[in-house]
């Protein structure tokens, strides 16, 4: 699974993003994008001490200046579940037939030899 | 050379600041951006044992990667983390 993958499925998930000073960040993810440049929304953040707190509405964060972001532990089944879904509509999609594989069955039919 | 064998698999992962991480390999990308699942980061000291923090599931920035190396579930499971004392890793310094 690719981590971009379980980032975009976060969206509208509290998260905790820490950052490399050490600066921590707690709020609902927006939207993020490639770079995984995100905006978070409703944000405690916290000095890298951990002592001293801001409350901000809106904030946006530059994807380099992160170290890790932790999310919540069901999103990693959810996406799983997505991914396995969208695979099988796939399967089905495509020709969806059921029998022995491509191709005709071998011999037999003599009506082709006349 | 990828991740790909370590996948679903526990592995330690340490970072740029010395943090020692365990948990289960569930994604990389390109960038060794890492997903981990089940972490726990194992904190390390001198004159106490091995304190192990439940962290949940992880998403690391390759950037901060410095190393990420398989679990021997035999051994680990094996060993008293209590009775292991050890300096913790300092970080990295640059410059």
């Amino acid at each position: 699974m690719l981590p971009l993958s379980l980032l975009t499925a976060a969206q509208n998930k509290p998260m905790l993003v820490e950052l490399k000073n050490g600066e921590t960040l707690n709020g609902l993810l927006i939207n993020c994008d490639n770079f995984m440049n995100i905006t978070l929304r409703e944000v405690y953040q916290t000095n890298p001490d951990g002592d001293r707190f801001w409350k901000l509405k809106e904030c946006y964060i530059r994807g380099s200046t992160i170290k890790y972001l932790r999310v919540p532990d069901n999103l990693l089944d959810a996406v799983k579940d997505e991914q396995n879904r969208t695979r099988d509509a796939n399967r089905s999609s495509r020709g969806g037939h059921t029998g022995p594989g491509r191709g005709a069955p071998r011999g037999g039919n003599f009506l082709h030899t006349i | 050379m990828s991740l790909q064998g370590y996948t679903d698999r526990r592995v330690l992962l340490v970072l740029q600041d010395g943090r020692a991480i365990v948990g289960v390999l569930v994604g990389f990308d390109q960038k060794s951006n890492i997903v981990l699942s089940d972490c726990k980061e194992r904190v390390y000291s001198a004159d106490e044992g091995v304190e192990e923090i439940p962290l949940g599931l992880y998403l690391v920035k390759g950037e901060m990667v410095c190393l990420i190396g398989e679990i021997d579930e035999a051994i680990d499971s094996s060993a008293d983390l209590s009775t292991i004392r050890a300096e913790p890793i300092p970080p990295i310094r640059y410059g």
